[in-house]
């Protein structure tokens, strides 16, 4: 009996009011934890999979350019992500990048510089031979994006970003909508109806209306993806994918970090960066600082930098041939 | 033992109650922008009495706004763009259909009198749209936008030209009265004016192939393109006649992502210089109110970026007193909503007015109202 006495004063002892707090808290914290963690689960699992993207440049013989792609050393120091869009519908195993634009973003100097890149431009692709550029990612994944990129614009390119077209769309809607001022009315009789699951080469007539209006996922695609009635061809969509890029811009301004999981989970499988999640946090407070007047839209129209041809020389498709001394000299002053 | 066994089991749901209370506190963090979600405009209850009827459109749901409330009218479908005859007794709207969209003759119920287009086709490529119905003064013909024909050699695009036809004969009577600038998507917003005179918009393109858009008139049926009143780089659109027909309210960019409101004089040939009453804004569709005292237009409102409808007093460019019966009076006799805001009579200096709140009207549907 007497050897009981010291074991029930320490079990008492356990008991105590402060251990009980402290237990309390312990336990408190260890809850709060677990339902933190629950709450931010799908932004860990994607920003393993899908953010930190690790990409093998070959390296680059172009004179003035960096080997390979390496994250900007120097926090706040301006970097360039090329930013890739693609039809993934299934009608290519590997998709092609229908839209192609450089983003200069430059958060001390709070300005950000856009330029398309036309898809149909007749290039030397970094996995050999000469192609369309849109066919360099299907070819190479993005580290033969990125190289062809940099090889023929003479630029650095820091990260990239790929989305695919239904990933866009969940992302729009997730944003409730954007708003666009339409120029002019969008017309196509032979649009690609690929999306819900129909026939993969089906096509369907659509309309955008000119004007301020407010544009959900589909319709914002609808407006980005058009180009067979407009006069500017390919340059007018990249115009269109621009526009809706900076609206997009304004809307992600109100973002917080409690909206991570809806949007990691709307872009589930459709969303690739190189990015880590801190800089894609840091882009969201350079879109909340930066103003639209700062932002500088480039597109490559046919005439000055661009002109149309087709033929045998090109496998019989329509291509797009550079003028490579203006795009260089344009390429060169706003990406230095 | 007893007592840590009775310790574990409350710590337990307490755990659980505190894990599930961080989770949920999290979501509740969420920016506006992703949790706001529109109101229909029947649940809501607008800041302003605006006089007259106003039939208003969202999410392809017609509305009608009177007396400070709305009430939704017509049958299912994707409804746009009312549009009211010269006596007020009628609507012609335009009702889309997957590929097309077909004008339609509604009752102010919205109740349908008479299909006056057929334009959809299980081939897609005969399909066809019909947009910007306006009824002319003398209420006999019917002016709209349509594609066709098209992808013939004289007319390669799928653009957008404006039609007329008898609004009491049928579509084979229909004819063209525009000829757009192929592949700009064409021409839209006919406005009829007495006699055959017609304003509409015109997209075209300058020499470095940037898009515009143009008010135009056609003083002659026989004229294919229009005379411009307002300058390409302008980039004018979305016109509003006032009632009496002597101002011209519209919408310009300068080539911008952002609009002015502004009001020019009208003498039936030209446009005088044009005041601008508002700027740096997504503005849409304007339209006069009944009196021509005042305009209501759409306009995004906070982070959310629905488009509300927004009052704005017209500042005369000669002294007037203003009608007392026209101006908006205050809701608060019709429910003493704490919101209600009492409008000033024709200020010197514009001030909008937000109309609704929370909901997310179509701005490609101007407002039509009498």
């Amino acid at each position: 009996m007497e050897g009981r006495g010291p074991a029930r004063r320490r079990r008492a002892s356990r008991l105590h009011p402060v251990r009980l707090v402290v237990l309390t808290l312990f336990c408190l914290l260890l809850s709060g934890t677990a339902g933190a963690a629950a709450y931010f689960f799908p932004v860990v699992v994607a920003g393993v999979s899908q953010t930190s993207q690790t990409v093998v440049v070959p390296p680059n013989d172009s004179p003035g350019v960096k080997a390979t792609p390496t994250p900007a050393a120097v926090p706040g120091a301006p970097f360039t992500v090329l930013l890739l869009g693609s039809d993934d519908d299934g009608k290519n195993k590997s998709p092609l990048t229908q839209s192609m634009i450089l983003v200069r973003v430059d958060p001390a100097g709070k300005h950000v510089t856009m330029e398309s890149i036309p898809r149909d431009l007749w290039v030397p692709l970094s996995t050999g031979g000469s192609g369309k550029i849109d066919g360099a990612y299907a070819y190479g994944g993005p580290a033969a994006a990125i190289a062809t990129v940099e090889r023929n614009f003479h630029v650095h390119v820091d990260e990239y970003a790929w989305v695919g077209l239904t990933g866009l769309i969940k992302l729009i809607d997730l944003l409730g909508g954007i708003d666009v001022f339409v120029t002019n009315p969008v017309l196509d009789d032979a649009y690609p109806d690929d999306i819900n699951g129909g026939f993969l080469y089906g096509y369907k007539t659509v309309a955008v209306l000119p004007g301020a209006q407010h544009l959900d996922g589909a319709h914002a695609l609808q407006y980005v993806r058009s180009r067979h009635n407009d006069i500017n061809g390919d340059f007018g969509r990249s115009a269109r994918q621009q526009e809706v890029l900076l609206a997009m811009k304004v809307k992600a301004s109100t973002l917080n970090a409690a909206d991570l999981p809806d949007i990691v989970s709307a872009l589930n499988g459709k969303f690739k960066t190189s990015m880590g999640l801190d800089r894609v946090r840091s882009l969201l407070g350079v879109a909340n600082a930066f103003d639209l007047a700062n932002v500088k839209q480039i597109v490559l129209y046919a005439g000055l930098y661009t002109s149309y041809d087709h033929g045998a020389a090109y496998g019989g498709a329509s291509v797009i041939i550079p003028h490579w001394s203006q795009i260089l000299a344009v390429t060169r002053e706003n990406f230095p | 033992m007893i007592l840590r066994r009775i310790a574990a089991i409350l710590f337990l749901p307490m755990m659980f109650a505190f894990g599930s209370g961080v989770y949920l506190y999290l979501g509740t963090l969420k920016s506006k922008v992703v949790k706001t979600r529109a109101d229909l405009p029947t649940v809501t209850k607008p800041r302003l009495v605006l006089p007259g009827t106003m039939f208003v459109v969202q999410d392809g749901r017609l509305f009608k706004l009177k007396d400070g409330g709305f009430s939704e009218i017509g049958g299912p479908g994707d409804w746009s763009q009312p549009t009211l005859t010269p006596d007020h007794t009628r609507l012609v709207a335009v009702l889309r259909n997957g590929y097309s969209s077909d004008l339609y003759l509604l009752d102010l119920d919205g109740h349908i009198v008479k299909r006056l287009t057929k334009n959809d086709s299980r081939i897609v490529d005969y399909n066809h749209w019909a947009f910007y119905p306006r009824v002319s003064p003398d209420g006999s013909t019917l002016y709209y936008s349509y594609d066709g024909p098209k992808h013939v050699d004289s007319a390669p695009g799928d653009d957008l030209s404006i039609w007329s036809m008898p609004l009491n004969g049928a579509q084979y009577q229909a004819r063209r009265r525009t000829d757009p600038y192929w592949y700009t998507g064409g021409d839209v917003s006919p406005l009829p004016l007495a006699g055959t005179a017609l304003l509409y918009v015109q997209h075209s393109i300058d020499p470095s192939t940037a898009v515009h858009s143009q008010i135009r008139l056609q003083s002659r049926t026989g004229d294919l393109i229009g005379k411009p009143l307002t300058s390409l780089a302008d980039d004018c659109s979305q016109p509003a006649l006032s009632p009496d027909g002597t101002q011209l309210a519209m919408i310009c960019t300068g080539g911008k992502q952002t609009a002015r409101l502004e009001v020019a004089p009208f003498n039936g040939t030209s446009l005088g210089p044009a005041r601008i009453l508002i700027e740096g804004g997504l503005y849409a569709s304007p339209a006069w109110s009944p009196d021509g005292q005042a305009l209501a237009y759409f306009a995004p409102s906070g982070a959310a970026g629905h488009f509300e409808l927004w009052w704005l007093a017209v500042p005369a460019v000669v002294t007037a007193s203003p009608s007392p019966t026209a101006s908006p009076a205050s809701s608060a006799s019709e429910g003493g909503a704490a919101s209600s805001i009492v409008v000033p009579s024709l200020p010197t200096t514009p001030v909008p007015v937000q109309v609704t709140q929370g909901v997310d009207l179509s701005a490609t549907s101007p407002p039509a109202w009498y």
